[in-house]
């Protein structure tokens, strides 16, 4: 079954802009804006006297005032976020930097609106990344040059970061925007995953319902039925051991293995699994041979008291170690049969099993007893716990 | 034994499933007085239709069994819950439990075995697969483990309660149990009985508990006495 999910289409949107990003970079600018506005107008008192055409750098000020207003406005909606307004936004500070010699005569130190350009270098850069903090910055450093009559290293220091400054804004500009759609996408898949997990669930009840009712109902269908049955039965085992599997997948560190997770996958109408609600974490090679361990003396059962015999496994936590108990109904073993056959140089399950838990620093002991069928006990010591 | 028709409640959402119950049941000769499909029309149905047993899924809709187990416990002390589940999700099936019911069987249960459990529940006795004595004998492990750090007293269970619980978890049946340790029939119900009520208990104080400490102590006339679906 495929979940169509809403929103998780928009894939490798590298240049796709990033509303919220963009927003939160220019409510941090228009705060920047009003500062170096602030600036340029305390210059522009400062320097008050000697000007050659006051009024008209008063008309200029006042623009320069009036725009700021205007264009924190203006950025502060997406939708109004167009070329026409950058392009605007540019000229302003280009034409102001062109009437500052006419301002302020010949020989100027500084361009009527100084730093305040920068806003103008980071709006492109915000929206435009690199290419257009790149861009806004060579223009209007080419128009501070061109008003200039001597080149000093002052001037050169502060074009000299102006570009920079332009430049590394919109790449920083484009990376968060990037990253912030890296994280949106992360975060759907995350809810989408969720969302089939919760489905996935609902799913798998239903079909372990059926399967239940077939297995129940079918016997009455007459021999077919049974095997119908029967089949319906070893699925349903599968599928609910699957789906306990799936809710304690995440619960096991790196490099360790859960052993309820393990045990509970042998389970099969034969073989009853009873296991704890707490995770059973270990090493995951002392986990793996545990299972084997277990796994061979299962295949015993199957081989020496029948192919449908019932196996029982229980697994139980005793502080300080870990305790496997797998319990047959069979015919038990004979008292001097084991030891008859290690005799006749058979290796033999007891040794194999034995020899596996004991390199684990545990035990295994088996009792049995005629008529009272096979009960083996694994004991491996849990790391980490004090005894 | 010639007893009046025992009076079941089976709620599941699933129609055909609730449908083959209660046919199943209704012709093991127990009287089904009510069916729902849900949480809240169980809750809704459960002070009239008035059942000796609940037989009740877990994956229900909301509340759910979990939830509904607690409330009906909560309105009838003398109501016996038998949970049946598909999925068997571990950790619903020991809340159930810890929140009142006293029979678990998996959905693929034989027809047999399904009115055999009814029957059991009804008469007191409790009904563990060896999986749910499995969960059952890690929760007091838990317990036992987290009491050691938080300085709280778990529940604990007897030698004998743990032996014979083991015993189950390792698909022994009560009889083969009995023979085993050389106990009555009767004996070995008690002590498993035993391990589910003092789970029952432990969970109740522990939410009054939780309510004191929460400022929420007007939990009129008794333990549980409180929101049920506070879970």
């Amino acid at each position: 079954m495929t979940v169509p999910v809403a929103g998780a289409t928009k894939h490798g949107a590298g240049v796709e802009p990033h509303g919220p990003v963009q927003d939160t970079m220019f409510r941090a600018l228009a705060v920047l804006r009003f500062v170096v506005l602030l600036n340029s107008l305390g210059i522009y008192l400062w320097r008050y006297d000697g000007y050659d055409h006051p009024a008209v750098g008063w008309l200029v000020m006042a623009v320069l005032v009036a725009w700021t207003g205007f264009a924190v406005w203006a950025y502060a909606a997406p939708g109004r976020r167009r070329p026409g307004l950058l392009l605007a936004d540019l000229a302003v500070a280009v034409g102001a930097i062109a009437l500052s010699p006419y301002v302020k005569g010949e020989g100027l130190n500084a361009t009527l609106p100084g730093f305040w350009v920068m806003g103008v270098v980071l709006a492109w850069a915000i929206l435009w990344r690199w290419a257009g903090g790149l861009t806004a910055a060579v223009v209007v450093c080419a128009f501070d040059i061109s008003i200039r009559q001597e080149f000093t290293q002052k001037a050169y220091g502060n074009i000299f970061l102006l570009i920079l400054g332009g430049a590394i804004v919109g790449f920083l500009s484009g990376l968060l925007q990037e990253m912030a759609a890296q994280r949106d996408r992360a975060e759907r898949a995350a809810a989408a995953a969720g969302e089939r997990q919760r489905l996935a669930r609902v799913v798998h009840d239903g079909v372990l319902q059926a399967l239940a009712l077939v297995q129940r109902r079918a016997p009455e269908l007459g021999p077919v039925g049974v095997e119908l049955g029967h089949l319906a039965g070893e699925q349903e085992v599968r599928l609910r051991g699957l789906v306990q599997q799936d809710s304690r997948d995440l619960l096991a560190p790196l490099g360790d293995l859960d052993l309820v997770v393990l045990l509970s996958a042998l389970q099969t109408p034969q073989v009853h699994v009873a296991v704890p609600g707490t995770p059973a974490t270990m090493p995951a090679e002392v986990a793996t041979e545990v299972v084997a361990a277990v796994e061979s003396i299962l295949s015993n059962v199957r081989h020496h008291v029948g192919r449908d015999a019932q196996a029982w496994v229980l697994l139980e936590s005793m502080g300080d170690r870990w305790v496997v108990s797998v319990r047959d109904d069979g015919p038990g073993i004979p008292d001097g049969r084991l030891e008859a056959s290690a005799a006749e140089g058979r290796l033999g399950v007891r040794q194999s099993i034995v020899g596996r838990l004991h390199d684990l620093g545990g035990t295994a002991r088996l009792h049995s007893a005629p008529g009272q069928g096979t009960e083996w006990e694994l004991e491996v010591p849990r790391a980490g716990v004090s005894s | 034994m010639q007893e009046n028709k025992l009076r079941v409640m089976v709620v599941d959402d699933h129609p055909m499933w609730r449908e083959g119950v209660a046919r199943d049941l209704t012709e093991a000769g127990f009287e089904v007085v009510a069916t729902a499909a849900n949480g809240k029309d169980a809750i809704a149905r459960f002070p009239a239709a008035r059942p000796d047993v609940l037989v009740l899924d877990l994956q229900i809709p909301a509340p759910n069994g979990v939830a509904v187990t607690a409330e009906v416990v909560r309105q009838d002390a003398g109501v016996r819950v038998l949970i049946l589940s598909a999925s068997g999700e571990q950790q619903d099936v020991l809340e159930a439990v810890k929140a009142g019911a006293t029979g678990y069987l998996v959905k693929s249960a034989s027809r047999a075995e399904l009115v055999d459990a009814v029957r059991r529940v009804a008469l007191g006795d409790t009904v563990f697969t060896p999986g749910l004595a499995g969960l059952v004998l890690g929760e007091y492990r838990r317990l036992f483990d987290t009491s050691a750090s938080t300085k709280e007293d778990a529940p604990r269970l007897t030698e004998r309660e743990t032996e014979v619980l083991r015993l189950v978890a390792k698909g022994m049946s009560y009889k083969q149990i009995a023979e085993r340790l050389f106990l009555s029939h009767r004996t070995v119900q008690n002590h498993v009985q035993n391990t589910l009520r003092k789970l029952q208990l432990h969970n109740r104080v522990q939410l009054v508990r939780y309510a004191i400490e929460q400022g929420l102590d007007d939990v009129g006339d008794g333990p549980g006495g409180g929101n049920a679906d506070g879970a």
